[in-house]
């Protein structure tokens, strides 16, 4: 079997682009830093992280989509191109966030250690085979452990490290041990052989364990009901812009690994694994109530919270429910649907968690009352926040509102209330009105509360604030021209 | 019973005992030991697979090292975590890290 390097290469370029990116800020600021204060490191590495992500995105923009590549190990099809193009940005968006966000002992380690779970997630994006998956995976989630627990000086930041890792360490394993039955089951590890093998014959036993076990590490990834426990913690105590990447970036790169593993790989076990007792049915039934699960969960405990970002972490818990509707009818109207709804939905999530930092940094608190006066103290910050919530809450014409509009469509094209898809869309609908009141809370504490303190006016760097500035803007714009995105589906 | 159901009865016993760990244990590191067991059971399966399975090549080799690879990063990256939670805590146990709730 002949394989192209120089193909391979090409595809790969984006990746070796941000690894040259990482080793060179860590190395800039070891020689060029010393001495220099945390201000400008921090704009070095901010600069320089930024400058990597814009040439990964123009390779990636120019190549396109190239069909499989080295032997149908990784498939850079339009959603692999879109994923990657979507994850570059978000992850340039929080980088832009970053320097509004109180400044760290060591920046520089900070952009290399995102940059390096970006790498994960493009080649998340591409993986087609189950080792090079994991592989992106783990190098993803490592990151991402070592950012949540980045804040040295707090001890929430630890916490929500430690707890976050245990928990992805245990869906790890599983996942692990799931691959591991499917390779027994089948003698291949691509997802195409893995199909086909299934698709003649599958162990009735061995194949409902194994695809428990994938559905059991989606729903750590995506923050589904019941493995969602790490997610407030890790929303509260990470600092806001380790929050905002774990929140966005790893949920879209997340959802396009599960989407490739569950429709590539599992998908002649849509309808027949064993799951539910032996009584057949397939996977697809266990992740509809898992999603009416999260999606309940998820909207009616966030009324009950004080803090804004454990708000909105279970927010998110309730958004995963909707996520993975989309992830289910992807299967019969394409990846286009889901891939709109989660890019919009990590924008709005890093936009809100960014006025969040720029808070954090003047040193007020993360309960929802200290929002109060936001709309005196800093005018962009509290117009920015408005549209990034009022997207999540799914508002026309923001870009929250289509996608919640066209993943319920698509549960509804598949067969109507005649599958399950269909039921739990009816209850991500109720859950929108309700999802509207704990949002709107928000809103009326920063736009017509008044600041008994009357704390001053909120400082705003200009990096941060060209960053929330494009993260509202292109929830706008998106919203305005949904087809911008969609039709290239 | 044939070697390759000896295998994989290990294999699942081990990754049962692993996640028994995770669940009980109030020790991080412990909890951490668990997790590697997992990792160990699922390390296991590849081989018993690559050896008396259906075939396909050194495949199931090649992603053992890779996964034993990975775990260690893992380990590695935990123990630092476990460090900083004791840095401010001066205890490991799981149940102390409790600050954040609501």
């Amino acid at each position: 079997m002949s394989i192209d390097y120089a193909l391979l290469f090409r595809v790969l370029l984006p990746e070796a682009l941000l690894t040259a990116t990482a080793l060179l800020v860590i190395g800039v600021d070891l020689v060029w830093g010393r001495g220099r204060s945390r201000g400008s490191r921090l704009q070095m590495a901010v600069g320089a992280g930024l400058l990597g992500v814009g040439v990964a995105a123009l390779v990636i923009w120019q190549d396109g989509a190239q069909g499989s590549v080295w032997a149908g190990n990784l498939r850079v099809d339009l959603l692999a191109v879109a994923v990657r193009l979507g994850v570059l940005g978000l992850t340039g968006l929080s980088l832009l966030g970053l320097t509004g966000s109180r400044v760290s002992d060591q920046p520089a380690e900070y952009v290399a250690l995102a940059l390096l779970a970006t790498v994960g997630f493009l080649q998340m994006a591409v993986a087609q085979n189950l080792l090079l998956a994991f592989l992106a995976l783990e190098l993803a989630s490592l990151s991402l452990y070592v950012l949540a627990g980045y804040d040295r000086s707090r001890p929430e930041s630890a916490e929500a490290a430690l707890k976050y890792f245990l928990q992805g360490g245990v869906s790890a394993a599983l996942l692990l041990f799931g691959f591991s039955l499917l390779y027994g089951m089948t003698g291949r590890i691509d997802l195409t052989g893995i199909s086909m093998a299934l698709a003649v014959h599958s162990d009735g036993s061995l194949s409902a364990v194994a695809v428990g076990m994938v559905l059991a590490a989606f729903g750590f990834k995506a923050a589904v009901a019941p493995f969602h426990p790490w997610a407030p913690d890790v929303y509260q105590g990470a600092p806001p812009m380790s929050a905002a990447l774990i929140a966005s970036a790893a949920k879209l790169a997340g959802l396009a690994f599960f989407w490739r593993i569950f429709w590539s790989g599992l998908g002649p076990l849509a309808a027949t694994a064993p799951l539910l007792g032996g009584a057949g049915g397939g996977w697809v039934p266990v992740l509809a109530s898992m999603c009416a699960v999260s999606l309940l969960l998820g909207n009616l405990v966030a009324l009950a919270q004080a803090s804004i970002r454990r708000l909105l972490a279970y927010s998110a818990i309730g958004h995963a429910g909707a996520l993975g509707l989309g992830l289910l009818s992807a299967g019969e109207v394409g990846p286009g649907p889901l891939f709109y709804y989660a890019a919009t939905y990590g924008l709005a999530t890093v936009g809100a968690f960014a006025c969040l930092a720029i808070l954090d940094r003047a040193g007020d608190g993360d309960r929802i009352e200290d929002l109060a006066g936001l709309r005196r103290r800093s005018p962009l910050v509290a117009a920015c926040f408005a549209v990034c919530v009022l997207s999540l809450a799914g508002i026309p014409p923001l870009a929250g509102f289509f996608g919640k509009f066209v993943v319920f469509a698509a549960a509804f094209r598949i067969d109507g209330l005649g599958h399950p898809a269909g039921w739990v869309a009816l209850l991500a609908i109720a859950m929108s009105a309700v999802s509207l009141y704990y949002y709107l809370i928000l809103l009326k504490q920063a736009w017509i509360a008044e600041d008994v303190r009357e704390r001053g006016p909120i400082e705003v760097p200009p990096a941060a604030a060209l960053g929330l500035l494009l993260a509202a803007g292109l929830l706008v714009v998106l919203g305005a021209f949904p087809s911008l995105l969609l039709g290239r589906f | 019973m044939s070697p390759l159901h000896v295998c994989l009865a290990l294999s699942a016993a081990l990754f049962c005992t692993g996640l028994v760990a995770v669940l009980v244990r109030g020790n991080a590191i412990l909890v951490l030991l668990g997790v590697e067991l997992m990792l160990n059971a699922a390390n296991l399966n590849f081989i018993a697979f690559w050896r008396f399975g259906p075939g396909g090549g050194e495949v199931g080799l090649v992603f053992v090292l890779f996964s034993i690879a990975v775990a260690a990063a893992e380990a590695a990256v935990g123990m630092a975590l476990v460090i900083a939670v004791h840095r401010h805590l001066r205890t490991i146990r799981v149940a102390a890290a409790n600050r954040l709730k609501g």
